[in-house]
C-alpha cells in the first residue's frame, strides 16, 4: 500500500531529525540520532524503557530542547519555528491526561485552542468520528480507558493534522481498544492521508502497521529501513540433505555457517548466500533435496538487535546485600 | 468522512487567541473545587467575626476607645467598621495562603497531572502560555479581593447598622476616623489596593510553580518567600532598611485609612510591587523556557 515505486519522486519529510542528541546531565539519552519519516507513512519508533523513544518524540513536539542538532517537523525547525512547526501535528500520550473534573466537550475546546479556533461544527464532525457523541458533556473522570483514548484521538485530530504522533498508545488498552486502535490508525492513513509515528512496545502491532521502523538502544538508533529489510535479514536456512550432520560439519569447517539448529536450521555466516552453500555441497557430492531462507520476524529482529554483542563481558546477577 | 474535512476559521487575530485562551485558563480554575476554598472561608471567618462582635461585648474596648477621642461611639460600631476589623487579620493571614496556593497550582499542577505535556505539543509558546496563567491568577486574586469586602459588607450589615468608620491599626500608627460616606470611599480604595498584595503574592507563587516542583512546594517556597519578609522587616535593628523587604510594600492598602492618606508611599510601593511582580514573571518565565517538559 505505501512501497514506493522506483520512478516515484522522493517523499516529503514530514519528521526529520540530524544528529541530534540529548544529554540530561552526565546522561546521555539520545545520540547522534538521524531520522527521517516520509510523508504518508506509517513510521515505527521501537525501544525497550528508557531507550531513547519519548525523549525523541519530546524533542519533535519542542517540549524538550535537544543538546545538539536539528529538528525539523513539517519542513520547519522546531526550536526557532515552533508555531509553524507544530500547527498541522497532532500528538497522543500513553496516559492521556486530561481536566477531569471538565467534560469531554470542553477539554476539546481547551486543547484545540492552544492551536487556532475550531468551529464547532468541527468538534461535532471529531467527537462523532470517534465515537464519543453520546458521552461527550459528560466529566472525563466517568470515562472509561478507552473512552479517554478517543478523547485523546479526538484532540489530536481537530487541528487538521498532516502529521500524528503517537507516544505508546496502546498502554492499558485491553485486546479489544488495541484492536479498535489498530482499525482507527489504518482509516486515519487510509482515510485522511495522514503520517504516523508510532511509538509502541507492541512489536506486532508494530508489525501490522508500520511500513518503515527505527530501533533504538541506549539512545542510539541501531536499525532503520523498512518491514520488508527486516523479514529479508533472517540468515537462518533450512536444510533438507542425505547426512545433516556431515553437511554441517563441512560448512562450519569451511567457514560458512555460524550455528547448527534443530538437526535442520543453519544460520549463515555474515555475507554468505544459499547459492554459496549449494555450490559448496554440491561440490562435496551432498545432495540437497531443499533450501529454503526462513523469513525474520520482527520480534526476533528486535531481540537480536537488543541482545548484547557476542563478546560482551556477561554481566553476573548481583545478589542483594544483606 | 466529508463532513470530517471542515475547513479551519481564518486566522483570528492575536488578540482573539488570547482571549479565547484566558477564557479556557478561567474554566480550568474555577472549574477545579479548590479554587473555592478561599471563598469559603472567606465567609466562614467574617461570619464568626460578625457573630462574635454582635453576642459579646468585644466591642467594648473600642466604644472605650472612641469616647475617650471624643466620639460618639454608636455612630461608629457599624458595618463599616466591623468590615474593617474582619478585613485587616483575613488580608494578613487567609488571603496569602489562597492566592499562594492558586498561584503555586497554576504551572506546577498541570506538570504533575500531565497536561501541562498535552498543551505543549500545540503550536503555542511558553512565554504566551505562562503570560494567560498569570492573567487567570491575577483575576482570581480580584475575585478573591472583591469577596472579601463584598462578604464583609454583607455579614457585618446583617448585624450592624449603617454609620460612620473607626479604625485602629497600633502598628501602622493609624486612628481613623470618617464618616459614612468617606468611610465607604475609604474602605473600597483599600481593596483596590489590596489587589497589587494579592496579585503580588500569587505571582511570587507562580514564578516558583514554574520550576520543576510540586504544587505544594511552590505555595510553601511562595509563602515561606512571604514570613521570611516579614520577620526580616520586624526585626528593629533592620528598620533603616525596611523598604527593602517586599512584605513592607504589600501593607500598602492599609494607609488608605489613616486620616491624612500618604500618596508618596503610594507611589513608591506600587512601582517597587511591579518591579517585582515583573522579576518574578521574568524568573518564571525563563526557568520554565529553560526545562525539559517530559512525562
Amino acid at each position: 500500500m505505501n512501497a514506493l515505486a522506483p520512478d516515484d519522486p522522493p517523499p516529503e519529510a514530514m519528521i526529520e531529525l540530524q544528529q541530534v542528541t540529548k544529554r540530561f546531565g552526565r546522561r546521555t539519552a539520545v545520540e547522534a540520532f538521524d531520522l527521517i519519516v516520509p510523508r504518508g507513512e506509517i513510521f515505527g519508533l521501537l525501544g525497550h524503557n528508557g531507550a531513547g523513544k519519548s525523549t525523541a518524540i519530546g524533542m519533535m513536539l519542542g517540549q524538550v530542547w535537544p543538546t545538539a542538532g536539528v529538528v525539523r517537523v513539517c519542513g520547519h525547525d522546531v526550536q526557532r519555528d515552533r508555531r509553524q512547526a507544530l500547527a498541522r501535528v497532532g500528538a497522543i500520550f500513553e496516559t492521556p491526561a486530561f481536566y477531569d473534573y471538565l467534560s469531554g466537550w470542553r477539554n476539546l475546546e481547551i486543547f484545540c485552542q492552544y492551536t487556532a479556533a475550531v468551529p464547532v461544527q468541527r468538534l461535532h464532525d471529531v467527537v462523532d468520528w470517534v465515537g464519543l457523541t453520546g458521552r461527550i458533556h459528560t466529566r472525563v473522570r466517568t470515562y472509561s480507558h478507552g473512552m479517554r483514548a478517543r478523547l485523546a484521538l479526538a484532540q489530536a485530530l481537530l487541528p487538521h493534522p498532516e502529521l500524528l504522533i503517537l507516544d505508546e498508545p496502546a498502554d492499558g488498552l485491553d485486546p479489544e481498544g488495541i484492536h479498535e486502535l489498530r482499525q482507527t490508525i489504518l482509516r486515519l492513513q487510509s482515510e485522511l492521508g495522514l503520517t504516523l509515528l508510532l511509538s509502541s512496545h507492541l512489536l506486532s502491532e508494530v508489525e501490522q502497521l508500520c511500513t518503515r521502523i527505527a530501533v533504538l538502544k541506549e539512545g542510539r538508533k541501531v536499525f532503520e529501513g523498512t518491514l520488508a529489510e527486516v523479514r529479508n535479514t533472517a540468515t537462518r536456512v533450512r536444510l533438507v540433505t542425505t547426512d545433516f550432520e556431515q553437511a554441517a560439519r563441512k560448512l562450519r569447517e569451511a567457514g560458512l555457517i555460524q550455528h547448527v539448529q534443530n538437526g535442520a536450521r543453519l544460520s549463515l555466516a555474515p555475507g554468505v548466500g544459499t547459492d554459496e552453500i549449494v555450490r559448496r555441497l554440491v561440490s562435496w557430492q551432498i545432495p540437497v533435496f531443499e533450501i529454503a531462507r526462513e523469513q525474520e520476524t520482527l520480534e526476533s529482529f528486535y531481540l537480536s538487535l537488543m541482545r548484547p554483542p557476542a563478546n560482551a563481558p556477561a554481566v553476573a546477577p548481583s545478589l542483594p546485600r544483606l | 468522512m466529508s463532513r470530517y474535512v471542515t475547513p479551519p476559521l481564518p486566522a483570528a487575530s492575536w488578540l482573539g487567541a488570547f482571549g479565547r485562551q484566558l477564557r479556557n485558563e478561567l474554566w480550568k480554575l474555577f472549574g477545579k473545587k479548590r479554587t473555592y476554598i478561599g471563598f469559603v472561608m472567606f465567609l466562614l471567618a467574617q461570619n464568626v467575626i460578625a457573630l462574635v462582635f454582635k453576642f459579646t461585648r468585644a466591642s467594648g474596648p473600642m466604644q472605650r476607645m472612641l469616647e475617650s477621642a471624643g466620639h460618639t461611639a454608636e455612630a461608629f460600631i457599624s458595618v463599616l467598621t466591623i468590615a474593617t476589623v474582619m478585613l485587616i487579620p483575613v488580608a494578613a493571614f487567609l488571603l496569602p495562603l489562597y492566592v499562594a496556593l492558586v498561584g503555586g497550582d497554576l504551572v506546577a499542577k498541570e506538570t504533575e497531572d500531565g497536561t501541562l505535556r498535552m498543551i505543549l505539543a500545540r503550536p503555542i509558546s511558553r512565554a504566551r502560555l505562562l503570560a494567560v496563567k498569570w492573567l487567570a491568577g491575577a483575576i482570581f486574586s480580584v475575585s478573591l479581593c472583591l469577596a472579601l469586602g463584598g462578604f464583609g459588607l454583607l455579614f457585618a450589615g446583617l448585624h450592624f447598622p449603617w454609620g460612620g468608620l473607626f479604625v485602629w491599626m497600633p502598628e501602622q500608627g493609624i486612628f481613623g476616623v470618617f464618616d459614612g460616606e468617606t468611610g465607604l470611599w475609604r474602605y473600597l480604595a483599600a481593596h483596590g489596593l489590596l489587589v497589587t498584595e494579592a496579585v503580588s503574592i500569587m505571582a511570587l507563587a507562580f514564578m516558583f510553580s514554574c520550576f520543576n516542583v510540586k504544587p505544594a512546594a511552590a505555595t510553601i517556597l511562595g509563602l515561606s518567600f512571604i514570613f521570611v519578609s516579614f520577620i526580616l522587616e520586624h526585626i528593629p535593628y533592620f528598620a533603616d532598611y525596611r523598604d527593602w523587604f517586599l512584605t513592607y510594600h504589600l501593607h500598602l492598602w492599609q494607609f488608605m485609612f489613616a486620616e491624612r492618606v500618604p500618596w508618596w508611599r503610594f507611589g513608591q510601593s506600587l512601582s517597587l510591587l511591579a518591579g517585582f511582580n515583573a522579576t518574578f514573571f521574568a524568573v518564571g518565565l525563563a526557568v520554565f523556557h529553560s526545562r525539559d517538559i517530559k512525562s
